[in-house]
């Protein structure tokens, strides 16, 4: 019985889609989503609203009273919610592992994400299916700085992704991740390029000291002489360092949360912490140096990170505890295998403490926010891009599904 | 010195080999005009000439059809393969011709400037193999487990060992994964593509100079191609975007998810050499030839030289053209090499390299009966009625 209720629902949910994604085929002309519950993200909800499409761009989102345009293709999507297509501020599925990490040097900031990224992965794919539509990819977390991360839509088109921003971030990782598979060199001929530091966490840091010391000499010599004429590497430091680029440092223990703070504080530059699973533990250092905690998988039970051995201790109340301290926070799926999708992410911060509003906001306005995209994505509103999720529920709720998922007003659910 | 040696004796010892077949033939029959007919000569995929024939002389097609003056066609040996239909010599565009291990300098990822004319083995078997499969002209191309793995050769098959008819064709890349390593650089396609922007930045800049910017400055200018392996959409997007980014004029090898991008492809003018086909291909792949047809992207088959024919007649069956199915065995491939004047096709001038079949090679229950290259009978019967 139960079963023949779910497969009605899904050929409903199926007919649902197909219907919508051929009123969204007219690409140019202007189409009306009508009678659904609005969330637009950062204000009030809208009940019975009326959300306006036309070019791949939001012309209108409002009450029953919104005018709808002559001609206009009218959807009836009444007793569904629509939310802006959710935004995954730290997403690792968009790059092979191999491809996420150069290993042949340990410190490699001028790499760019985007050269390893793959939309056509299942792992993105299944995101989109789950109502991601844009997401911030970073190199991996090999390296001690891994390289520039950037922000794509995840439909592919026939030019490859749809860069919303380039070299957003510079990821830099503590803890055990970038000193795994590395060799202490005990006598014998150097014969790998992985005999090299750092093979301890200490290591670890000194490569980013290093790293950022020589950038500040370098800084200090243009200053003096004019360009130098660096290479590549050293430039994006010297942005990191000139406050022109942000650092995401992925520590997740509360030792390297603590240590990812220090080195911020002792270079003066403006980093978010990545995967603070001990946030908790360090929540008044985290509060008073006021920085963004990226939250990875809010439900996870396990310790992420491929040493395991990092030593966090995750905790279900954290993301509550940040909300409660005021730390501006972003909830994502992360490094984490375990990770749920991003919106089950949300229910699960729901569950433990914050307000449905605050976790929806975490996984749409807030890393638009957070990314310098908010004038596109991460809200409805006139003049935005066209990307939004309609639901089945409220998404929030565990029955939601997403029945179609539009990017730049396409519907990418129903196109393969 | 030692290699010069080598050279030395590899020269003495071919000169000697190919002195024996010349003694034991009359040196002038061997030389003398020779008049090929057939009941179909295929001179180029659009152009087919009923009950005619060729004139083969020193090497070269001398004369086709009706040009043949009267006295050159009562002087020659006349060849008469009766009722088949006589075809240009198929050209593989791209192939290692089962010698990857030797054509890639390992422990360096970006050696544009070596030679793969310098490494190839003209005693190899799969060379000699070439000519039963219709083909008479291969491209042989750096390992594509070299990020930038040289320059590619012409390589002909001969009666004892190949030879190298031209050094100096396309810069090989390939931003497959085979050309990233976990033990050298580059060990992700984000490093492979900063190392290639690095070096083509360089040249343009020329910032450093050197033998292996050289050549990519030729890239730079159009004087010499690129031909990209890359199969995974997201590679294939990387080649178009170098392209763009450097104005190189690239060819993509392999395409295998090249499908979406078709009208990207049209819109850069960059050809495609596409992999064998076999029936359980997926249908995409299948289709794909007649979509790149249809929207002008041009294309030629290479791979399993057995299977050339085969993949001809899939893509045949699949809705691409005969004449394109044809051209992709041996026009196309010959114009992106750049050598459509010297191969794939059978016009004035052109070395002498056809196959003959019983029927249209596109049908595969056609005989293949001969194989002449350069003039030279590599396989197969010299007549119709010689098997």
């Amino acid at each position: 019985m139960q079963l023949r209720s779910e497969l009605l629902s899904k050929l409903l949910a199926a007919a649902v889609a197909a219907a919508l994604h051929l009123v969204a085929t007219a690409q140019d002309g202007t189409v009306v989503y009508q009678g659904a519950r609005i969330l637009p993200g950062g204000k009030p909800a809208i009940e019975q609203g009326v959300l306006i499409v036309s070019g791949g761009k939001i012309l209108a989102v409002g009450g029953p009273a919104t005018k709808i345009p002559d001609g206009a293709k009218v959807v009836d999507v009444a007793g569904r919610t629509i939310t802006p297509g959710l935004i995954d501020a730290s997403f690792a599925g968009a790059i092979g592992d191999e491809d996420a990490n150069e290993q042949s040097s340990e410190v490699t900031p001028h790499l760019r994400a985007f050269d390893s990224i793959d939309l056509q992965r299942d792992a993105v794919r299944n995101a989109r299916a789950a109502g991601v539509t844009t997401v911030h990819a970073m190199p991996g977390t090999s390296n001690v700085i891994g390289g520039l991360g950037c922000v794509v839509k995840t439909r592919d088109t026939k030019d490859g992704p749809t860069l919303l921003a380039d070299e957003v971030s510079l990821r830099i990782t503590m803890g055990s991740d970038p000193s795994r598979g590395n060799r202490a060199i005990r006598g014998g001929r150097v014969d790998s390029m992985y005999y090299r530091r750092p093979t301890t966490r200490m290591g670890v840091v000194w490569e980013v000291r290093k790293a950022f010391y020589d950038a500040k000499e370098a800084l200090e010599r243009t200053a003096a002489a004019g360009p130098q004429g660096g290479d590549a590497a050293t430039e994006v430091l010297t942005k990191v360092l000139q406050g022109k680029l942000v650092a995401y440092t992925t520590a997740r223990s509360e030792q390297d949360i603590r240590t990812a703070l220090r080195l911020a504080e002792e270079f003066g530059y403006k980093t978010v912490l990545d995967e603070a699973q001990d946030a908790h533990v360090a929540i008044d250092e985290i509060a008073a140096a006021k920085v963004t905690v990226l939250l990875g998988a809010p439900s996870a039970e396990n310790v992420v990170g491929r040493g395991g051995g990092d030593g966090s201790q995750p905790r279900f109340h954290t993301v509550a505890l940040l909300a409660q301290r005021n730390v501006p926070f972003v909830v994502t799926t992360g490094t984490n295998a375990a990770a749920l999708d991003l919106v089950r992410e949300a229910m699960f911060a729901v569950r433990f403490g914050l307000t449905a509003e605050q976790a929806l906001d975490a996984v749409t306005i807030r890393p638009a926010q957070l990314l310098g995209i908010d004038q596109r994505v991460g809200s409805l509103a006139a003049g935005k891009d066209a990307d939004f999720v309609v639901w089945s529920h409220d998404p929030l709720d565990p029955a939601a599904v997403a029945e179609s998922v539009h990017i730049d007003g396409i519907s990418v659910l129903a196109s393969r | 010195m030692r290699d010069r040696s080598v050279q030395l004796l590899r020269a003495a010892a071919f000169a000697a080999l190919s002195a024996v077949p010349a003694l034991a033939q009359a040196p002038a029959d061997r030389l003398a005009d020779r008049l090929v007919k057939a009941r179909q000569i295929v001179v180029a995929p659009d152009t087919v000439l009923t009950g005619s024939s060729v004139l083969v002389r020193a090497g070269k097609i001398a004369y086709v059809g009706d040009e043949i003056p009267a006295e050159a066609r009562a002087r020659a040996k006349v060849v008469d393969y009766g009722d088949a239909m006589l075809v240009p010599g198929f050209v593989l565009a791209y192939s290692t011709l089962g010698q990857d291990g030797d054509l890639a300098e390992n422990a360096y990822p970006f050696t544009p400037d070596l030679l793969v004319a310098e490494g190839v083995d003209l005693w190899h078997d799969e060379l000699e193999r070439l000519p039963r499969s219709g083909v008479a002209s291969a491209a042989v191309a750096p390992s594509e487990r070299q990020l930038a793995g040289g320059i590619a050769a012409l390589v002909k098959p001969g009666a004892d060992g190949g030879s190298v008819a031209a050094s100096d064709l396309f810069l090989g890349l390939s931003l497959t994964r085979n050309a990233r390593s976990q033990d050298r650089p580059p060990t992700s396609l984000m490093g492979a593509l900063d190392m290639a922007r690095q070096a083509f930045g360089d040249a343009k800049t020329g910032v450093r100079t050197g033998a292996d910017l050289a050549v990519l400055r030729q890239t730079l200018e159009g004087s010499r191609k690129v031909f990209v392996r890359a199969d995974a959409r997201r590679e294939i997007v990387a080649a178009l975007d170098l392209a763009k980014e450097f104005g190189l004029q690239v060819v993509v090898v392999g395409g295998t998810e090249a499908g979406e991008l078709v009208e990207r492809l049209a819109a850069q003018k960059v050809g495609l050499v596409l992999g064998t086909l076999t029936p359980e291909a997926k249908l995409e792949n299948l289709e794909l030839p007649a979509r790149l047809a249809k929207a002008g992207v041009p294309f030629a088959f290479a791979g399993q030289p057995e299977q050339l024919r085969l993949t001809a007649a899939l893509a045949v069956k699949h809705g691409l053209d005969r004449r394109l199915a044809l051209a992709a065995l041996t026009r196309t491939p010959a114009t992106l090499l750049g050598l459509q004047n010297e191969i794939g096709s059978l016009r004035q001038g052109a070395s002498a390299d056809f196959v003959v079949f019983s029927g249209d090679p596109i049908d595969l229950g056609s005989r293949h009966l001969a194989t002449w290259i350069g003039g030279e009978r590599r396989s197969g019967a010299d007549a119709a009625g010689g098997l």
